[in-house]
């Protein structure tokens, strides 16, 4: 508002000619602060006068009262430690940070819990698959047709580590199925297990066993994979035997080589 | 500087120091009797509204964050006490108007004796003549020496609005002094 016009609303307040309208605008000024109370004729008397105003002062009633009060208040405080720490709008927060931190904790366990559970049923189920595709692989392995006893074979390579109830099926498959494919296929799923000592000594004394002479040289390349310098004298009676034709002879006798 | 004091003080009785609110009763016992004296004209209730302040600002110390001015909070915890026991009281007024006039008419006595300025006395008789909330706005302004800030936080609202209210209850009160002056 303009300086002139405020100038104007104070001028015509103080001469008691101010219309509602005019004192509205008065109003407006004191409340943003373009006029004090003070530029308006008797309010700083009238508010001077009013702080001057006293009152008789209270009796000793109220300060006996007050003391007891904050006696009883300092005996309470210190009655019970258990108390104080329960007492209501101070646990309150102590008691929700608690739950709070409880619940989050619960949460928290159930979130890294559930995966390991879930993985722990997932591993039990697994287990029972393979425990399951194991009988299916022996009853399999029995079978006449040479193609189930095929498929029976290379169940294994779906399994995660074979028992050693496998490992003896497909050793026992390796010496005495009659369908040379498989003995093959029988000797491709024992290469995983050749880790293992009991399964690689069986591998060469397979060897001397087999007469196919795929699954010979099958047998003689496995064994210089694995530098197998045991097998060199299974590897030999091979070369020795006179039914042993002559290109497996000289594949054998490189192998024997390559051991020594 | 004194209300950053009253704030430490304050702290400590939060702190459960409770000994130093002895010091605060001390200094602002005779502001708060004069601010309920000013709303309720009675002494006895005026004094044990004193005490429930006091009572409250122990019962919530743990509420005092020291980030406002003390004397601020406990004229909030004043008004409140005040609302309250108007609050209570209101029925009672109603079907006991002789018991109240008699109430009035015995603090009267009281008030004016201990005003020796006849000027005062008017005064102080056209205040107990406003509506509540200008009476106490004025008590307010008087008791929290003008600082409409603080009076707009404990009223909830702003400064500029508190000096309104200031305004209409000292322009008000003008009108009614001018009354009763001519009546004298």
């Amino acid at each position: 508002m303009k300086e002139e016009r405020i100038k104007e609303l104070i001028s015509r307040y103080n001469a008691k000619r101010i219309t509602p309208e005019e004192l509205k605008e008065i109003e407006q000024c004191i409340e943003s602060g373009e006029i004090s109370l003070n530029d308006l004729d008797g309010f700083s008397v009238l508010e001077e006068r009013l702080h001057l105003v006293e009152v008789t002062p209270p009796s000793d009633r109220l300060d006996k009262g007050f003391y007891e009060m904050l006696k009883k208040e300092k005996r309470s405080g210190q009655r019970s430690f258990l108390k104080n720490f329960f007492h209501w709008p101070e646990f309150a927060p102590r008691l929700a940070f608690g739950s709070v931190t409880l619940i989050t904790g619960l949460v928290a366990g159930l979130l890294l819990r559930s995966p390991q559970q879930q993985n722990e049923e997932i591993q039990l189920l697994g287990k029972e698959v393979s425990n399951l595709k194991e009988l299916m692989m022996l009853s399999m392995l029995e079978k006449e047709s040479a193609t189930e006893r095929l498929k029976a074979v290379s169940l294994t390579s779906e399994m995660d580590q074979a028992s050693q109830k496998v490992t003896s099926a497909l050793l026992q498959t390796l010496n005495n199925d009659d369908n040379v494919n498989v003995r093959l296929a029988a000797l491709e799923a024992l290469k995983p297990y050749t880790g293992d000592g009991s399964v690689r000594q069986e591998l060469i004394r397979s060897i001397a066993r087999q007469d196919s002479p795929l699954v010979q040289i099958s047998l003689a390349e496995l064994m210089v994979t694995l530098q197998a310098k045991s097998s060199v004298r299974e590897l030999e009676k091979i070369v020795h035997n006179k039914n042993t034709p002559a290109d497996v002879k000289n594949k054998i006798q490189e192998s024997i080589k390559v051991l020594l | 500087m004194e209300s950053l004091t009253d704030t430490a003080l304050m702290l400590k009785v939060k702190d459960g120091d409770l000994d130093r609110l002895g010091l605060l009763f001390e200094r602002y016992k005779k502001s708060l009797y004069g601010f309920f004296y000013g709303m309720n004209r009675d002494a006895d209730v005026s004094e044990d509204l004193v005490q429930n302040v006091f009572f409250r600002i122990l019962k919530y110390r743990y509420l005092f964050r020291g980030e406002g001015d003390f004397r601020t909070w406990m004229f909030h915890i004043a008004r409140n006490v005040q609302h309250d026991h108007f609050r209570k009281t209101k029925k009672h007024r109603g079907d006991s108007i002789e018991a109240w006039q008699d109430r009035l008419s015995v603090n009267d006595n009281r008030s004016t004796e201990f005003q020796k300025d006849e000027e005062l006395q008017m005064l102080s008789m056209a205040m107990e003549r406003l509506p509540e909330e200008k009476r106490e706005i004025l008590l307010l302004s008087k008791y929290q020496e003008k600082k409409y800030k603080e009076i707009g936080e404990i009223l909830g609202c702003s400064e500029g609005a508190v000096k309104v209210k200031v305004f209409r209850a000292l322009q008000e009160l003008k009108e009614v002094y001018l009354q009763l002056e001519k009546q004298m």
